[in-house]
């Protein structure tokens, strides 16, 4: 006789509330309060780093000044993804990173403005090496949704 | 290698992919163990330490050496834990040998698909920073990965096309019960498509280690002597790095090819196996392990150097295009080579080397060279 097998299925919902520290939190202040995006410096290797961190991972030494980055770039790279995720708006999703004007390392983002029913067509669009403009939304509230990439080419 | 005992692999059991729901967690780690053991000639009483790697997201339980411990032995015995990747738990049994303190060691990883949505349970890996509110987990960064590549290497995509057969082909030889029968789906980002990514299924592998002082006490006892190791880590920011290169396993490499004294790595080894968790991640591997530099891949895919029968075949397991036990896909690698080295599969394999890679994009990169040792049923 074979045994019925039973399955145990649990949920979690579990709330963090995660410290963002000075770096970020004053990244994300001028990106809500006044729509411009800052790398910071690590004065030893010259380097202009986007995300802004407190230290360079490279150098490990404090990173010291805020340069303001972009609004123009050029992707570096670029996905189109179809899973929903949670927490992010419905997908499909274009995302990428694009390396801005002043900035040494590539930020993370999406790409607004192409259709994505033709994944052909858009990658075309959003070939890599393309330049593109940050556009920030009305309202913001201090997160990476605040911003997108789209094609200077239109 | 450069440490007090020599070490290497003496057992080797590898279950890339389980259905069913006859055994728990618990039991598919027992059961796998025990595999090991016996391939090893030895019982639990034999291991001096055990090192397991596991992926917390994926067990849905914190700490999971906890879901290990009993089940592996690990009651009353010497047991670490390391999430960092299924490989690493390789790398530090491997070393806890060279000490010299231990003659044994087991070395256990699963990867379980339990998880829904599994990606979701892969974006935790994300920081929560920068990077939480972006579409990641690992396949959409490989997707980023083979997009670069993609605008870097003219007719790349036929070369990652032919990989992905190669691998498919193999897998539907060595493992034909089981390639191609995923319970799960999962929706390809672009570039990728279902012809470059597998489905993931849960697996399950587990490799037992020996001093050179163990194996000489046991002189039937075939040994593959682990004759180099190196692993390294790239930044945790994609943006950071050019998803184009491997420079972390071209480290990794550097340091493994140097302990085991190899200057022309082609004419090496008789088989290897590397991450594709997507055919462009083999492509990468054949040029930072110094195989074929990316002006060549076209001509060795063309000659079938790197196919069944070629000068070094790679990947004839099927590899993870064939069968995606996400988390365990590398320490696999790594067994599957010494499965050959041992002569399990009954033929002659004297020198393998195995890639494992682990995280977005490639982040975590092992490498390892195995020898076949002279005594042994299958010396």
């Amino acid at each position: 006789m074979s045994t019925e097998l039973l399955m145990r299925q649990e949920t979690w919902n579990i709330t963090y509330t995660h410290a963002l520290g000075e770096t970020a939190s004053w990244f994300y202040v001028q990106l809500r309060d006044h729509a411009k995006l800052y790398g910071k410096r690590d004065a030893k290797s010259g380097r202009v780093l986007i995300p802004p961190r407190s230290f360079s991972d490279q150098t490990l030494e404090p990173t010291t000044d805020w340069v303001e980055v972009g609004p123009g770039g050029v992707i570096e790279t670029f996905s189109i993804v179809y899973e929903e995720f949670n927490g992010l708006p419905p997908p499909p999703y274009a995302f990428g990173y694009v390396k801005l004007d002043g900035a040494d390392t590539a930020i993370g983002g999406y790409f607004k403005g192409v259709d994505l029913s033709d994944p052909k067509a858009a990658s075309a669009k959003l070939k890599i090496g393309t330049r593109v403009t940050t556009k920030f939304a009305e309202k913001r509230a201090g997160d990476v949704l605040d911003f997108w990439f789209e094609s200077d080419a239109g | 290698m450069p440490y007090v005992a020599r070490t290497g692999v003496v057992g080797v059991a590898i279950m890339p992919s389980v259905t069913g729901r006859e055994r728990s967690l618990e039991e598919l780690l027992y059961h796998v163990t025990q595999l090991a053991l016996r391939d090893a000639g030895m019982t639990i009483d034999d291991i001096d330490g055990i090192v397991v790697a596991s992926n917390d997201q994926l067990d849905g339980r914190a700490i999971s050496i906890m879901a290990a411990s009993a089940a592996v032995g690990g009651v009353d015995r010497d047991i670490l834990s390391t999430p960092s990747a299924g490989e690493h738990a390789f790398v530090m049994g491997a070393l806890r040998v060279a000490t010299g303190q231990y003659r044994t060691q087991l070395v256990v990883s699963w990867s379980p698909t339990e998880a829904a949505p599994f990606h979701e349970a892969q974006h935790l890996a994300a920081d929560p920073y920068y990077h939480r509110k972006l579409p990641l987990d690992e396949v959409s960064s490989h997707a980023l990965q083979a997009s670069a590549l993609l605008s870097s290497v003219p007719g790349v995509e036929a070369m990652a096309k032919k990989v992905a057969e190669k691998n498919r082909q193999n897998g539907r030889g060595a493992y034909p019960e089981q390639t191609g029968r995923s319970e799960n789906a999962i929706k390809v980002p672009w570039p990728l498509d279902a012809g470059m990514v597998s489905p993931p299924v849960t697996g399950a592998v587990a490799l037992v280690l020996a001093s050179e002082e163990y194996v000489n006490e046991h002189p039937d006892l075939p040994v593959a002597w682990i004759s180099g190791m190196g692993w390294a880590t790239e930044a945790a920011y994609l943006g950071d790095r050019d998803l184009a290169q491997a420079s972390s396993l071209a480290e990794a490499a550097r340091q493994a090819y140097g302990e085991a004294g190899i200057a022309d790595p082609v004419g090496a080894f008789e088989v290897a196996e590397v991450a594709d968790a997507t055919p462009y991640q083999e492509l990468l591997a054949y040029e930072a392990l110094g195989l074929a530099p990316r002006a060549e891949w076209g001509a060795r895919l063309d000659d079938g150097t790197f196919g069944p029968g070629g000068k070094l075949p790679v990947n004839l397991s099927g590899g993870a295009l064939s069968l995606n036990p996400v988390y365990c896909t590398g320490l696999i690698r790594i067994a599957e080579i010494a499965r050959r080295v041992l002569g399990r599969d009954g033929a002659n394999t004297r020198t393998g080397l195995a890639h494992a890679a682990s995280g977005f994009a490639m982040q975590y990169n092992t490498v390892v060279v195995l020898r076949r040792g002279e005594q042994g049923a299958a010396a």
